[in-house]
């Protein structure tokens, strides 16, 4: 390669990390400034001794675990079936999952408010709604991380060979697809997870206690606290990314080389 | 009575056809090849018989009981695919023992079935890797353990060496007819490779179309190919029209040279009949024998080695023939463009069909 192009190379992808990161880091130094004179983590110190917070967060964290596993529970089924009996609707089924895409969350939140706010289907104060919402946000991510999990084994033969040998449609889902596919499952699980402690609008309107309305009431009431607060949500985040890299790391070859 | 018995059986996909009317009894512990190109309609009639796809119409009884629309789980079939399907979560010795743990098997027992398997199939220093750790003849031996393990009434073999080097490929044909003769083991192969079907078999189906062409030993399926599409699917062929001289005596006539057959097809036609006849290559020589039925003069066209067999195309007035013989060092070949006297019987003259 050239050295000229190689120069280039440099200076976009250092350009490209700076875009990112100096607003990131300027919200971190901003961050530490709560105590005049000098740098601290006073506010972080305040967000984590916030009862708000000790409420949101770990209501979000609720949320987002039920979400994954709803998702788990009916991504998995439905992403197998189209794979293994349904394969010319999976360009329906994927134009369905980027349908959160297209429809925004405010007009997303109030259909669902209409909806349900009236008997028999009078669910609008249930948790089990708001849950049901995150599903749907939460689908692009996680329905597509599962079938690329599932395009990366021979779906048809494990399940015809796991059937020659007595396995009903349980013991193959169990046994042999989720765990060939636990990698993808995990990577959409915590992206799931990001969706949900940073979704907004949802927990807002539908009037739940969860992490991000926490940071908007924040921001409109202190000065380094929302900064903390980003920053912790950041942490967060990247540490299930991590997670996702150290677990994936190690799984990938025994699958791939499987087939 | 046949242990497994296929009757009438037909698969309609959308408005075609992929297997029509097809019979077979198969006796216990025999060893059947189904044989013939892609879509002709094999692989379907197995996974009929696996209980992957259901039959449009006809019935399938093994062993007495109709199974024709029993779950594929329910039948105690062994299935070994092409691609291995080994689980891949599992080492070699959970994916021999899954069936047995499906079936709930004590646990003693199948430690002792696994480990019986593994011995089988000679791979004990290999029994706790996956199958990424493993090569693809090693992974096809897991699967026939995995498939063996669960003592299945009939095994079925979907084109189990496609996927394999040719060296491994005829060493695990020889492993797997072993091990179906020492277990006395009904077993249906799915092949497109002549080779393997007619090394391998007890019997052999060839298939076209969605059709049975014929059935017989691979002996009987080579020798004596009852229709034009065997003969040619199976082995190396030569075709020539002619036209028949003298039907009472065998006698016909290609481009001015006469022709001795000894097929009883002749009976059927009459003097003046176009017809095309079929020999195989292995079944010319060079004539030694003066006296023989079938010596005609030839021109050498062309010579060309293939390992064990030297491959010499030859011309009967105006109709080029190949013919085989075997390779030696001392092998004495004429020049081309010498004229030669070739030779064959008049059995290995086939008349198949009207040209």
């Amino acid at each position: 390669m050239k050295r000229g192009t190689i120069l280039w190379s440099w200076f976009w992808m250092i350009l490209g990390i700076l875009y990112f990161f100096l607003p990131l880091l300027a919200t971190f130094i901003f961050s530490l400034k709560a105590e005049l004179g000098h740098f601290g983590f006073k506010a972080y110190e305040n967000v984590f001794t916030d009862p708000k917070f000790q409420t949101s967060f770990p209501a979000s964290v609720i949320w987002a675990v039920l979400t994954i596993i709803v998702g788990i529970l009916l991504f998995v089924p439905t992403a197998y079936l189209v794979r293994l009996r349904l394969p010319q609707a999976r360009a329906t089924i994927e134009l369905i999952t980027l349908v959160p895409f297209v429809v925004p969350a405010i007009v997303y939140v109030f259909g669902l408010v209409g909806t349900y706010s009236h008997p028999p289907l009078l669910i609008v104060d249930s948790p089990a709604l708001l849950v049901a919402g995150y599903t749907v946000l939460s689908m692009p991510y996680m329905y597509r991380a599962i079938d690329t999990g599932l395009r990366a084994i021979d779906v048809r033969t494990l399940t015809e060979a796991a059937q020659s040998l007595g396995a009903n449609w349980g013991t193959i889902l169990f046994r042999v697809i989720l765990p060939n596919i636990r990698v993808s499952i995990l990577s959409g699980a915590f992206l799931s997870f990001a969706i949900v402690m940073g979704e907004y609008t949802l927990a807002q309107y539908l009037a739940k206690p969860a992490f991000a309305p926490y940071i908007a009431l924040l921001i409109q009431n202190k000065a380094y606290e929302p900064a903390a607060a980003t920053i912790i949500s950041f942490a967060l985040i990247w540490a299930c990314m991590g997670i996702i890299q150290v677990v994936g790391g190690g799984e990938q070859g025994q699958v791939a080389g499987g087939h | 009575m046949a242990y497994l018995s296929l009757s009438s059986i037909s698969k309609q996909f959308a408005n075609a056809y992929a297997v029509q009317d097809f019979n077979l009894d198969i006796d216990k512990g025999e060893f059947i090849s189904f044989l013939g190109p892609s879509g002709c309609g094999k692989t379907t009639t197995l996974r009929m018989v696996a209980g992957f796809e259901i039959p449009t119409s006809g019935t399938i009884n093994l062993d007495g009981k109709d199974i024709t629309n029993k779950a594929p789980n329910q039948r105690n079939v062994g299935m070994i695919f092409q691609a291995y399907a080994l689980f891949p979560n599992m080492t070699v010795t959970q994916n021999i023992g899954f069936g047995l743990r499906i079936r709930k098997e004590p646990e003693a027992a199948i430690k002792e079935r696994v480990q019986e398997m593994i011995s089988l199939i000679h791979l004990e220093k290999h029994a706790d890797k996956y199958p990424y750790q493993l090569s693809g003849g090693q992974q096809q031996r897991v699967s026939l353990a995995r498939a063996l393990a669960i003592r299945p009434d009939v095994l079925l073999l979907d084109e189990p060496l496609s996927a394999l080097d040719a060296k491994i490929r005829i060493s695990l044909r020889a492993e797997i007819r072993a091990i179906q003769k020492r277990l006395g083991i009904t077993a249906i192969f799915v092949t497109h490779d002549q080779e393997e079907a007619l090394s391998i078999s007890d019997r052999i189906v060839v298939m076209n179309e969605g059709n049975m062409e014929q059935v017989g030993t691979p002996f009987e399926i080579y020798n004596f190919p009852k229709t034009q599409f065997v003969a040619n699917f199976v082995g190396s062929l030569n075709n020539a029209e002619a036209e028949v001289v003298d039907p009472a005596n065998g006698i016909l006539s290609m481009d001015g040279v006469h022709f001795k057959t000894a097929d009883a097809e002749m009976a059927n036609r009459s003097k003046g009949d176009k017809i095309r006849i079929s020999i195989r290559p292995e079944r010319f020589s060079f004539a030694v024998e003066p006296l023989k039925d079938n010596v005609v003069d030839c021109i050498i066209e062309n010579i060309t080695f293939l390992g064990s067999v030297v491959r010499i195309q030859i011309s009967i007035g105006k109709t080029k023939f190949n013919m085989d013989t075997f390779n030696n060092p001392f092998l004495d070949l004429p020049a081309i463009g010498a004229k030669e006297k070739v030779m064959c019987s008049k059995e290995a003259v086939l008349v198949l069909e009207s040209a």
